[in-house]
Protein backbone atom coordinates (compact mmCIF):
# COMPACT_ATOMS: atom_id res chain seq x y z
CA UNK A 1 0.00 0.00 0.00
CA UNK A 2 2.99 2.54 0.99
CA UNK A 3 4.77 1.22 -2.20
CA UNK A 4 1.30 1.93 -4.60
CA UNK A 5 1.78 6.01 -2.95
CA UNK A 6 5.11 6.06 -3.53
CA UNK A 7 4.85 4.77 -6.86
CA UNK A 8 2.41 7.12 -7.54
CA UNK A 9 3.86 10.41 -5.69
CA UNK A 10 6.89 9.43 -8.12
CA UNK A 11 5.31 9.43 -11.19
CA UNK A 12 3.51 12.31 -10.46
CA UNK A 13 6.75 13.97 -9.34
CA UNK A 14 7.75 12.86 -13.27
CA UNK A 15 5.06 14.54 -14.76
CA UNK A 16 5.61 17.79 -12.80
CA UNK A 17 8.80 17.74 -13.68
CA UNK A 18 8.32 17.00 -17.29
CA UNK A 19 6.03 19.99 -17.50
CA UNK A 20 8.63 21.96 -16.19
CA UNK A 21 11.16 21.12 -18.54
CA UNK A 22 8.63 22.28 -21.51
CA UNK A 23 8.09 25.72 -20.16
CA UNK A 24 12.24 26.11 -18.87
CA UNK A 25 12.79 25.32 -22.29
CA UNK A 26 10.51 28.01 -23.63
CA UNK A 27 8.73 24.77 -25.54
CA UNK A 28 9.28 23.62 -29.32
CA UNK A 29 6.68 22.44 -30.90
CA UNK A 30 8.15 20.87 -34.11
CA UNK A 31 9.28 17.30 -32.69
CA UNK A 32 5.46 17.01 -30.70
CA UNK A 33 4.25 17.59 -33.75
CA UNK A 34 5.91 14.53 -35.16
CA UNK A 35 5.42 12.38 -32.47
CA UNK A 36 1.22 13.19 -32.03
CA UNK A 37 1.06 12.66 -36.21
CA UNK A 38 3.42 9.06 -35.52
CA UNK A 39 1.28 8.09 -32.06
CA UNK A 40 -2.05 8.94 -34.41
CA UNK A 41 -1.05 7.04 -37.47
CA UNK A 42 0.40 3.81 -35.42
CA UNK A 43 -3.23 3.75 -33.38
CA UNK A 44 -5.46 4.78 -36.20
CA UNK A 45 -6.50 1.63 -37.53
CA UNK A 46 -6.78 -0.18 -34.20
CA UNK A 47 -9.08 3.02 -33.08
CA UNK A 48 -11.37 3.01 -36.06
CA UNK A 49 -11.89 -1.12 -36.04
CA UNK A 50 -12.23 -1.05 -32.42
CA UNK A 51 -14.52 2.33 -32.48
CA UNK A 52 -16.72 0.49 -34.61
CA UNK A 53 -17.06 -2.63 -32.99
CA UNK A 54 -18.01 -1.10 -29.85
CA UNK A 55 -20.63 1.60 -31.29
CA UNK A 56 -21.79 -1.67 -33.35
CA UNK A 57 -22.07 -4.13 -29.88
CA UNK A 58 -23.64 -1.32 -27.64
CA UNK A 59 -26.35 -0.93 -29.71
CA UNK A 60 -27.50 -4.58 -30.15
CA UNK A 61 -27.25 -4.58 -26.00
CA UNK A 62 -28.87 -1.81 -25.87
CA UNK A 63 -31.44 -2.68 -28.00
CA UNK A 64 -32.41 -5.54 -26.38
CA UNK A 65 -32.88 -3.89 -23.19
CA UNK A 66 -34.77 -0.91 -24.44
CA UNK A 67 -37.37 -3.12 -26.58
CA UNK A 68 -38.67 -4.91 -23.53
CA UNK A 69 -39.78 -1.51 -22.21
CA UNK A 70 -40.98 -0.33 -25.99
CA UNK A 71 -38.36 2.80 -25.29
CA UNK A 72 -36.24 2.20 -28.55
CA UNK A 73 -36.80 5.56 -29.41
CA UNK A 74 -34.10 6.41 -27.09
CA UNK A 75 -31.51 3.99 -28.42
CA UNK A 76 -29.65 6.80 -30.25
CA UNK A 77 -29.35 8.92 -27.68
CA UNK A 78 -28.59 6.66 -25.34
CA UNK A 79 -25.89 5.05 -26.94
CA UNK A 80 -24.47 8.03 -28.47
CA UNK A 81 -24.42 9.29 -24.18
CA UNK A 82 -22.72 6.29 -23.21
CA UNK A 83 -20.20 5.67 -25.83
CA UNK A 84 -18.99 9.33 -25.82
CA UNK A 85 -19.20 9.92 -22.22
CA UNK A 86 -17.78 6.35 -20.82
CA UNK A 87 -16.98 3.37 -23.35
CA UNK A 88 -15.19 6.02 -25.83
CA UNK A 89 -12.69 7.56 -23.55
CA UNK A 90 -11.84 4.47 -21.70
CA UNK A 91 -11.72 2.03 -25.08
CA UNK A 92 -9.50 4.99 -26.20
CA UNK A 93 -7.17 5.52 -23.31
CA UNK A 94 -6.61 1.25 -22.72
CA UNK A 95 -5.89 1.17 -26.77
CA UNK A 96 -3.71 3.57 -26.41
CA UNK A 97 -2.12 1.79 -23.13
CA UNK A 98 -1.83 -1.42 -24.82
CA UNK A 99 -0.31 0.10 -28.09
CA UNK A 100 1.81 3.41 -27.68
CA UNK A 101 2.17 3.07 -23.98
CA UNK A 102 4.33 -0.37 -23.92
CA UNK A 103 6.27 0.81 -27.19
CA UNK A 104 6.91 3.98 -25.67
CA UNK A 105 8.22 2.36 -22.19
CA UNK A 106 10.08 -0.26 -24.23
CA UNK A 107 11.81 2.13 -26.18
CA UNK A 108 12.35 4.41 -23.68
CA UNK A 109 13.87 1.45 -21.51
CA UNK A 110 15.95 0.18 -23.93
CA UNK A 111 17.14 3.97 -24.64
CA UNK A 112 18.24 3.96 -20.45
CA UNK A 113 19.53 0.62 -20.21
CA UNK A 114 21.49 0.90 -23.24
CA UNK A 115 23.15 4.33 -21.76
CA UNK A 116 22.03 6.32 -24.42
CA UNK A 117 19.93 8.51 -22.27
CA UNK A 118 23.36 9.09 -20.25
CA UNK A 119 25.05 9.44 -23.87
CA UNK A 120 22.43 12.00 -24.66
CA UNK A 121 22.98 13.88 -21.20
CA UNK A 122 26.41 13.92 -21.47
CA UNK A 123 26.52 15.77 -25.04
CA UNK A 124 25.20 18.81 -23.33
CA UNK A 125 21.06 17.78 -23.86
CA UNK A 126 18.51 17.66 -21.49
CA UNK A 127 17.04 13.50 -22.24
CA UNK A 128 13.54 14.79 -20.72
CA UNK A 129 13.28 17.47 -22.95
CA UNK A 130 14.94 15.66 -25.88
CA UNK A 131 13.37 12.12 -25.48
CA UNK A 132 10.11 12.61 -22.94
CA UNK A 133 8.49 15.88 -23.92
CA UNK A 134 7.31 15.31 -27.52
CA UNK A 135 6.30 11.90 -26.50
CA UNK A 136 4.36 12.76 -22.91
CA UNK A 137 2.44 15.80 -25.09
CA UNK A 138 2.21 13.85 -28.18
CA UNK A 139 0.40 11.43 -26.48
CA UNK A 140 -1.56 13.54 -24.43
CA UNK A 141 -2.77 14.80 -27.75
CA UNK A 142 -3.33 12.26 -29.67
CA UNK A 143 -5.44 11.20 -27.04
CA UNK A 144 -7.45 13.61 -28.03
CA UNK A 145 -7.52 13.47 -31.65
CA UNK A 146 -8.09 9.89 -31.46
CA UNK A 147 -10.97 10.06 -29.14
CA UNK A 148 -12.56 12.14 -31.81
CA UNK A 149 -12.23 9.78 -34.64
CA UNK A 150 -13.05 6.72 -32.37
CA UNK A 151 -16.51 8.44 -30.80
CA UNK A 152 -17.33 9.48 -34.99
CA UNK A 153 -16.76 5.97 -36.39
CA UNK A 154 -18.27 4.55 -33.41
CA UNK A 155 -21.71 6.18 -33.56
CA UNK A 156 -21.56 6.10 -37.50
CA UNK A 157 -20.98 2.25 -37.07
CA UNK A 158 -24.22 2.01 -34.04
CA UNK A 159 -26.22 3.98 -36.64
CA UNK A 160 -25.56 1.14 -39.43
CA UNK A 161 -26.07 -1.57 -37.33
CA UNK A 162 -29.16 -0.20 -35.72
CA UNK A 163 -30.77 0.49 -39.05
CA UNK A 164 -29.79 -2.82 -40.43
CA UNK A 165 -30.52 -4.83 -37.20
CA UNK A 166 -32.51 -3.33 -35.24
CA UNK A 167 -34.91 -1.39 -37.86
CA UNK A 168 -34.23 1.83 -36.52
CA UNK A 169 -33.72 4.73 -39.46
CA UNK A 170 -31.08 7.04 -39.11
CA UNK A 171 -33.31 9.75 -38.70
CA UNK A 172 -34.85 8.08 -35.84
CA UNK A 173 -31.29 7.00 -34.26
CA UNK A 174 -30.35 11.39 -34.40
CA UNK A 175 -33.74 12.87 -33.01
CA UNK A 176 -33.41 11.41 -29.68
CA UNK A 177 -29.55 12.11 -29.30
CA UNK A 178 -30.00 16.04 -28.26
CA UNK A 179 -31.88 14.67 -25.48
CA UNK A 180 -29.36 13.40 -23.86
CA UNK A 181 -26.02 14.69 -25.32
CA UNK A 182 -25.25 18.46 -25.07
CA UNK A 183 -21.63 20.19 -25.44
CA UNK A 184 -20.99 19.01 -21.90
CA UNK A 185 -21.32 15.85 -22.45
CA UNK A 186 -18.85 15.98 -25.10
CA UNK A 187 -16.48 18.65 -22.58
CA UNK A 188 -16.74 16.05 -20.37
CA UNK A 189 -15.47 13.05 -22.87
CA UNK A 190 -12.47 15.22 -24.17
CA UNK A 191 -11.66 16.28 -20.40
CA UNK A 192 -11.66 12.11 -19.36
CA UNK A 193 -9.66 11.23 -22.51
CA UNK A 194 -6.96 14.01 -21.53
CA UNK A 195 -6.80 12.29 -18.31
CA UNK A 196 -6.48 9.24 -19.22
CA UNK A 197 -3.88 10.06 -21.95
CA UNK A 198 -2.06 12.09 -19.29
CA UNK A 199 -1.96 8.40 -17.33
CA UNK A 200 -0.92 6.51 -20.13
CA UNK A 201 1.73 9.39 -21.18
CA UNK A 202 3.51 10.02 -17.90
CA UNK A 203 3.16 6.21 -16.54
CA UNK A 204 4.93 4.77 -19.49
CA UNK A 205 7.59 7.47 -20.14
CA UNK A 206 7.90 7.42 -16.45
CA UNK A 207 8.86 3.78 -16.40
CA UNK A 208 10.72 3.12 -18.91
CA UNK A 209 13.09 5.97 -18.31
CA UNK A 210 13.55 4.85 -14.72
CA UNK A 211 14.05 1.21 -15.92
CA UNK A 212 17.53 -0.60 -14.51
CA UNK A 213 18.91 -3.96 -15.42
CA UNK A 214 19.66 -4.82 -18.95
CA UNK A 215 16.54 -7.08 -21.35
CA UNK A 216 15.03 -7.88 -17.84
CA UNK A 217 14.39 -4.34 -16.78
CA UNK A 218 12.80 -2.96 -20.33
CA UNK A 219 10.74 -5.63 -20.38
CA UNK A 220 10.02 -5.22 -15.93
CA UNK A 221 8.97 -1.85 -17.09
CA UNK A 222 6.67 -2.81 -19.81
CA UNK A 223 4.72 -4.63 -17.37
CA UNK A 224 4.92 -2.18 -14.90
CA UNK A 225 3.56 0.64 -17.03
CA UNK A 226 1.02 -1.34 -17.92
CA UNK A 227 -0.75 -2.78 -15.22
CA UNK A 228 0.04 0.98 -13.42
CA UNK A 229 -1.59 2.45 -16.22
CA UNK A 230 -4.78 0.01 -16.18
CA UNK A 231 -5.00 0.27 -12.92
CA UNK A 232 -5.06 4.14 -12.61
CA UNK A 233 -7.49 4.88 -15.13
CA UNK A 234 -9.92 2.70 -13.50
CA UNK A 235 -9.19 4.83 -10.20
CA UNK A 236 -9.51 7.97 -12.38
CA UNK A 237 -12.80 6.42 -14.56
CA UNK A 238 -14.44 5.97 -10.80
CA UNK A 239 -13.65 9.42 -9.32
CA UNK A 240 -14.22 11.50 -12.87
CA UNK A 241 -17.69 10.30 -13.60
CA UNK A 242 -18.63 10.81 -10.47
CA UNK A 243 -17.27 14.08 -10.54
CA UNK A 244 -18.65 15.27 -14.11
CA UNK A 245 -21.92 13.52 -12.91
CA UNK A 246 -22.15 15.67 -10.00
CA UNK A 247 -21.45 18.36 -12.18
CA UNK A 248 -23.57 17.29 -14.87
CA UNK A 249 -26.56 17.41 -12.45
CA UNK A 250 -25.87 20.75 -10.55
CA UNK A 251 -25.48 22.41 -14.22
CA UNK A 252 -28.01 21.06 -16.27
CA UNK A 253 -30.54 19.12 -14.14
CA UNK A 254 -32.95 16.61 -14.51
CA UNK A 255 -31.45 15.15 -18.53
CA UNK A 256 -27.88 15.73 -17.31
CA UNK A 257 -27.94 11.92 -15.38
CA UNK A 258 -25.60 9.47 -16.18
CA UNK A 259 -26.92 6.83 -17.71
CA UNK B 1 42.89 22.69 -14.70
CA UNK B 2 42.49 18.93 -13.49
CA UNK B 3 40.49 16.09 -11.97
CA UNK B 4 40.40 15.28 -8.81
CA UNK B 5 38.73 12.53 -6.52
CA UNK B 6 38.61 12.91 -2.73
CA UNK B 7 38.06 9.91 -0.40
CA UNK B 8 35.23 8.92 -2.66
CA UNK B 9 33.12 6.34 -1.69
CA UNK B 10 30.50 4.73 -3.38
CA UNK B 11 28.10 1.62 -2.63
CA UNK B 12 24.86 0.14 -4.65
CA UNK B 13 22.55 -1.89 -1.41
CA UNK B 14 25.70 -3.57 0.73
CA UNK B 15 27.87 -3.91 -2.28
CA UNK B 16 30.88 -0.74 -1.82
CA UNK B 17 32.21 -0.59 -5.08
CA UNK B 18 34.14 2.25 -4.31
CA UNK B 19 36.21 2.84 -1.03
CA UNK B 20 37.92 6.32 -0.22
CA UNK B 21 39.15 6.04 -4.02
CA UNK B 22 41.48 9.44 -4.02
CA UNK B 23 43.43 10.42 -7.19
CA UNK B 24 44.22 13.14 -9.47
CA UNK B 25 44.70 13.59 -13.11
CA UNK B 26 46.80 17.00 -14.34
CA UNK B 27 46.16 18.46 -17.51
CA UNK B 28 47.22 16.81 -20.65
CA UNK B 29 47.99 13.82 -18.82
CA UNK B 30 47.08 10.01 -20.12
CA UNK B 31 45.53 8.05 -17.04
CA UNK B 32 44.71 4.49 -17.74
CA UNK B 33 42.26 2.58 -15.17
CA UNK B 34 43.15 -1.14 -14.90
CA UNK B 35 41.60 -3.66 -12.78
CA UNK B 36 39.63 -6.62 -12.98
CA UNK B 37 35.77 -6.61 -14.08
CA UNK B 38 33.31 -5.54 -12.18
CA UNK B 39 36.18 -3.79 -9.74
CA UNK B 40 34.06 -0.30 -10.53
CA UNK B 41 36.00 1.16 -13.43
CA UNK B 42 33.14 2.50 -14.99
CA UNK B 43 31.42 3.46 -11.78
CA UNK B 44 34.50 5.32 -11.54
CA UNK B 45 33.93 7.46 -14.94
CA UNK B 46 30.77 7.92 -14.11
CA UNK B 47 31.32 10.13 -11.16
CA UNK B 48 33.24 12.28 -13.10
CA UNK B 49 30.39 13.41 -15.12
CA UNK B 50 27.91 13.45 -12.49
CA UNK B 51 26.07 10.08 -14.00
CA UNK B 52 26.56 8.56 -10.04
CA UNK B 53 27.02 10.62 -6.85
CA UNK B 54 29.51 9.51 -4.49
CA UNK B 55 27.90 8.28 -0.96
CA UNK B 56 30.65 10.62 0.70
CA UNK B 57 34.19 12.64 -0.82
CA UNK B 58 34.07 14.69 -3.65
CA UNK B 59 34.76 15.00 -7.34
CA UNK B 60 36.30 17.75 -8.59
CA UNK B 61 36.76 19.14 -11.99
CA UNK B 62 38.89 22.38 -12.21
CA UNK B 63 38.07 22.73 -8.76
CA UNK B 64 34.71 22.29 -8.59
CA UNK B 65 32.89 19.81 -6.68
CA UNK B 66 30.68 18.17 -9.74
CA UNK B 67 28.16 16.58 -7.02
CA UNK B 68 27.33 20.05 -5.73
CA UNK B 69 26.50 21.44 -9.24
CA UNK B 70 22.96 23.06 -10.40
CA UNK B 71 21.62 21.79 -13.36
CA UNK B 72 23.10 24.77 -15.22
CA UNK B 73 27.04 24.38 -13.79
CA UNK B 74 26.73 20.20 -14.18
CA UNK B 75 25.99 20.85 -17.85
CA UNK B 76 28.51 23.53 -18.22
CA UNK B 77 31.12 21.01 -16.76
CA UNK B 78 29.49 18.00 -19.03
CA UNK B 79 30.61 20.14 -22.26
CA UNK B 80 34.11 19.89 -21.25
CA UNK B 81 33.88 16.29 -20.87
CA UNK B 82 33.38 13.58 -23.52
CA UNK B 83 32.15 10.01 -22.40
CA UNK B 84 32.72 7.52 -24.34
CA UNK B 85 30.42 4.69 -22.91
CA UNK B 86 31.83 1.07 -22.66
CA UNK B 87 28.60 0.15 -24.53
CA UNK B 88 28.38 1.98 -28.08
CA UNK B 89 25.13 3.77 -26.61
CA UNK B 90 24.28 5.52 -30.05
CA UNK B 91 20.77 6.40 -31.20
CA UNK B 92 19.43 4.15 -32.74
CA UNK B 93 17.08 6.08 -34.36
CA UNK B 94 19.13 8.32 -35.85
CA UNK B 95 22.13 7.61 -38.82
CA UNK B 96 25.72 8.10 -38.17
CA UNK B 97 26.08 11.31 -39.29
CA UNK B 98 23.32 12.44 -37.05
CA UNK B 99 24.86 10.48 -34.51
CA UNK B 100 28.01 12.30 -34.40
CA UNK B 101 26.88 15.86 -35.56
CA UNK B 102 23.95 15.27 -32.24
CA UNK B 103 27.02 17.01 -29.36
CA UNK B 104 27.52 20.24 -31.98
CA UNK B 105 24.00 21.04 -32.78
CA UNK B 106 22.93 20.94 -29.18
CA UNK B 107 22.29 24.99 -27.52
CA UNK B 108 25.07 24.20 -25.33
CA UNK B 109 27.57 23.63 -27.84
CA UNK B 110 26.30 26.70 -29.83
CA UNK B 111 26.48 29.02 -26.66
CA UNK B 112 30.00 27.53 -26.23
CA UNK B 113 31.64 28.55 -29.33
CA UNK B 114 29.29 31.72 -29.68
CA UNK B 115 27.64 31.16 -33.13
CA UNK B 116 26.19 27.88 -34.72
CA UNK B 117 28.26 25.85 -37.22
CA UNK B 118 26.90 25.63 -40.58
CA UNK B 119 25.77 22.61 -42.10
CA UNK B 120 28.93 22.66 -44.13
CA UNK B 121 31.16 23.00 -41.07
CA UNK B 122 29.25 20.70 -39.16
CA UNK B 123 30.00 17.54 -42.39
CA UNK B 124 33.60 18.65 -42.62
CA UNK B 125 34.00 17.97 -38.82
CA UNK B 126 32.10 14.87 -39.01
CA UNK B 127 34.57 13.63 -41.38
CA UNK B 128 37.15 13.78 -39.91
CA UNK B 129 36.17 12.51 -36.89
CA UNK B 130 35.10 9.78 -39.07
CA UNK B 131 38.51 9.52 -40.59
CA UNK B 132 40.37 9.91 -36.91
CA UNK B 133 38.71 6.53 -36.04
CA UNK B 134 39.76 4.99 -39.26
CA UNK B 135 36.16 4.77 -40.83
CA UNK B 136 34.57 5.71 -44.44
CA UNK B 137 32.41 7.85 -45.24
CA UNK B 138 30.15 5.83 -46.78
CA UNK B 139 28.34 4.72 -43.63
CA UNK B 140 27.58 7.85 -42.78
CA UNK B 141 23.65 7.45 -43.73
CA UNK B 142 23.74 3.80 -42.50
CA UNK B 143 21.92 3.52 -39.00
CA UNK B 144 23.72 2.52 -36.16
CA UNK B 145 21.98 -1.16 -36.34
CA UNK B 146 23.06 -1.65 -39.62
CA UNK B 147 26.86 -1.42 -38.36
CA UNK B 148 29.42 -4.03 -36.67
CA UNK B 149 29.64 -4.09 -32.80
CA UNK B 150 33.38 -2.76 -33.25
CA UNK B 151 32.02 0.07 -36.01
CA UNK B 152 29.24 1.18 -33.53
CA UNK B 153 32.41 1.70 -31.27
CA UNK B 154 34.38 3.92 -33.15
CA UNK B 155 31.03 5.88 -34.47
CA UNK B 156 30.57 6.66 -30.70
CA UNK B 157 34.28 7.54 -30.45
CA UNK B 158 34.16 9.91 -33.08
CA UNK B 159 30.67 11.07 -32.11
CA UNK B 160 32.84 12.11 -28.27
CA UNK B 161 35.32 13.48 -30.29
CA UNK B 162 32.75 16.02 -32.63
CA UNK B 163 32.59 18.81 -29.83
CA UNK B 164 36.19 17.94 -29.17
CA UNK B 165 36.01 18.49 -25.53
CA UNK B 166 39.06 18.92 -23.11
CA UNK B 167 38.80 16.01 -21.12
CA UNK B 168 38.24 12.23 -22.28
CA UNK B 169 36.70 10.03 -20.53
CA UNK B 170 37.36 6.19 -22.36
CA UNK B 171 35.18 3.61 -20.77
CA UNK B 172 37.17 0.51 -23.07
CA UNK B 173 37.70 2.59 -26.04
CA UNK B 174 39.16 -0.56 -27.74
CA UNK B 175 37.53 -3.62 -26.12
CA UNK B 176 36.37 -5.41 -29.11
CA UNK B 177 38.10 -4.31 -31.79
CA UNK B 178 41.16 -5.72 -33.81
CA UNK B 179 44.77 -5.03 -33.06
CA UNK B 180 45.12 -2.58 -36.11
CA UNK B 181 42.27 -0.56 -35.05
CA UNK B 182 43.07 -0.82 -31.50
CA UNK B 183 46.73 1.02 -32.11
CA UNK B 184 45.05 3.44 -34.14
CA UNK B 185 42.71 4.83 -31.64
CA UNK B 186 45.81 4.50 -29.08
CA UNK B 187 47.67 6.84 -31.14
CA UNK B 188 44.59 8.95 -31.45
CA UNK B 189 44.76 9.14 -27.46
CA UNK B 190 48.04 9.89 -27.79
CA UNK B 191 48.34 12.69 -30.22
CA UNK B 192 45.00 14.34 -28.45
CA UNK B 193 46.95 14.93 -25.41
CA UNK B 194 50.50 16.06 -26.60
CA UNK B 195 49.26 18.29 -29.33
CA UNK B 196 46.08 19.85 -28.03
CA UNK B 197 46.46 19.23 -24.18
CA UNK B 198 43.55 17.00 -24.03
CA UNK B 199 43.51 15.11 -20.80
CA UNK B 200 42.55 11.09 -20.87
CA UNK B 201 41.34 8.81 -18.67
CA UNK B 202 40.94 5.67 -20.12
CA UNK B 203 39.58 2.75 -18.73
CA UNK B 204 41.25 -0.55 -20.10
CA UNK B 205 42.12 -4.26 -19.42
CA UNK B 206 44.76 -3.69 -21.76
CA UNK B 207 48.52 -3.46 -19.77
CA UNK B 208 49.82 -3.52 -23.34
CA UNK B 209 48.45 -0.30 -24.40
CA UNK B 210 48.68 1.02 -20.90
CA UNK B 211 52.56 0.47 -21.02
CA UNK B 212 52.64 2.40 -24.42
CA UNK B 213 50.84 5.50 -24.02
CA UNK B 214 50.16 6.04 -20.49
CA UNK B 215 51.34 8.77 -18.08
CA UNK B 216 50.38 7.28 -15.25
CA UNK B 217 48.59 3.79 -14.29
CA UNK B 218 45.91 3.39 -12.05
CA UNK B 219 45.02 -0.42 -10.87
CA UNK B 220 41.69 -0.97 -9.16
CA UNK B 221 40.90 -3.30 -6.60
CA UNK B 222 37.99 -4.28 -4.54
CA UNK B 223 37.16 -0.92 -4.59
CA UNK B 224 40.52 0.58 -3.19
CA UNK B 225 43.66 2.06 -5.32
CA UNK B 226 46.28 -0.55 -5.59
CA UNK B 227 48.97 1.15 -7.49
CA UNK B 228 49.23 4.74 -9.20
CA UNK B 229 52.26 4.92 -10.92
CA UNK B 230 54.05 5.78 -13.92
CA UNK B 231 55.00 3.05 -16.35
CA UNK B 232 58.39 2.03 -14.89
CA UNK B 233 57.26 2.35 -11.29
CA UNK B 234 54.53 -0.10 -12.26
CA UNK B 235 56.57 -2.33 -13.85
CA UNK B 236 58.38 -2.48 -10.44
CA UNK B 237 55.35 -3.38 -8.30
CA UNK B 238 55.07 -6.12 -6.09
CA UNK B 239 51.77 -6.36 -5.85
CA UNK B 240 50.21 -10.30 -6.96
CA UNK B 241 47.74 -8.61 -9.40
CA UNK B 242 49.76 -6.01 -11.22
CA UNK B 243 52.68 -9.09 -11.46
CA UNK B 244 49.70 -11.03 -13.43
CA UNK B 245 48.45 -8.39 -15.53
CA UNK B 246 52.34 -7.64 -16.41
CA UNK B 247 52.59 -11.48 -16.86
CA UNK B 248 49.84 -11.17 -19.38
CA UNK B 249 50.81 -8.84 -21.27
CA UNK B 250 54.60 -9.89 -21.62
CA UNK B 251 53.04 -13.65 -22.78
CA UNK B 252 51.66 -11.60 -25.91
CA UNK B 253 53.90 -8.95 -26.57
CA UNK B 254 57.44 -9.35 -27.90
CA UNK B 255 59.68 -8.07 -25.38
CA UNK B 256 61.91 -5.90 -27.76
CA UNK B 257 58.15 -3.56 -28.05
CA UNK B 258 58.77 -3.29 -24.54
CA UNK B 259 61.01 -1.53 -22.11
CA UNK B 260 63.34 -4.51 -21.96
CA UNK B 261 65.56 -3.29 -19.29
CA UNK B 262 63.50 -2.66 -16.96
CA UNK B 263 60.48 -5.65 -16.90
CA UNK B 264 63.52 -8.53 -17.28
CA UNK B 265 63.54 -9.37 -13.45
CA UNK B 266 59.60 -9.48 -13.71
CA UNK B 267 58.98 -11.40 -16.84
CA UNK B 268 57.83 -14.90 -16.29
N1 LIG C 1 23.67 1.52 -11.43
C1 LIG C 1 24.11 0.48 -10.68
N2 LIG C 1 23.30 -0.08 -9.77
C2 LIG C 1 23.74 -1.11 -9.01
N3 LIG C 1 24.95 -1.64 -9.08
C3 LIG C 1 25.81 -1.12 -9.97
C4 LIG C 1 25.43 -0.03 -10.81
N4 LIG C 1 26.48 0.28 -11.60
C5 LIG C 1 27.46 -0.57 -11.25
N5 LIG C 1 27.07 -1.41 -10.28
C6 LIG C 1 27.90 -2.45 -9.64
O1 LIG C 1 29.14 -1.87 -9.36
C7 LIG C 1 30.18 -2.79 -9.60
C8 LIG C 1 31.23 -2.15 -10.49
O2 LIG C 1 30.67 -1.93 -11.77
P1 LIG C 1 31.49 -1.31 -12.97
O3 LIG C 1 30.54 -1.23 -14.11
O4 LIG C 1 32.14 -0.06 -12.54
O5 LIG C 1 32.58 -2.42 -13.25
P2 LIG C 1 33.79 -2.34 -14.25
O6 LIG C 1 35.02 -2.24 -13.44
O7 LIG C 1 33.55 -1.26 -15.24
O8 LIG C 1 33.72 -3.76 -14.93
P3 LIG C 1 33.84 -4.14 -16.49
O9 LIG C 1 35.29 -4.25 -16.78
O10 LIG C 1 33.17 -5.47 -16.57
O11 LIG C 1 33.16 -3.10 -17.27
C9 LIG C 1 29.55 -4.00 -10.23
O12 LIG C 1 29.55 -5.02 -9.26
C10 LIG C 1 28.16 -3.59 -10.57
O13 LIG C 1 27.28 -4.64 -10.30
MG1 LIG D 1 32.92 -1.15 -17.12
Amino acid sequence: MIQFFQDLGATSLFFVRVVRTFFATQGNFQPILGQVAFVSLRSLSTVLFAGLFVGAILVLQLDLILAKYDAELFLGGLNTSTVIREVGPLIISFLLAGKIGAFTAAELGTMRVTEQIDAIECLGTNPIQYLVVPRLFGIMISSLILLFIGLLVSIGGAMAVAWFACGITIPEFTSSIPKFVSIGTFVAALFKALVYGTIVATVSCHRGFIATGGARGVGHAVTQASIFTNLYILFANFGLSHMLTLIDTLTEGLMGGSP
Amino acid sequence: MSIRFEQVSKSFGTKHVLKQVSFKVERGEILFILGRSGMGKSVTLKHIIGLLKPDSGGVFIDGQNVSQLDDIQLAKVRQKCGMVFQHPALLDSLTVFENIAFGLRTAQYIQLIGHPLSEDDIRRRVCEKLADVNLKTEILDCLPSDLSYGMQKRVSLARTLAPEPEYLLFDEPTTGLDPITTNAINDLIHDLSRKLQVTSLVVSHDMACALKIADRVLVLDQGKILAHADRSTLKLSEEPLIQDFLAETLALIPPAELDVASIGATAP
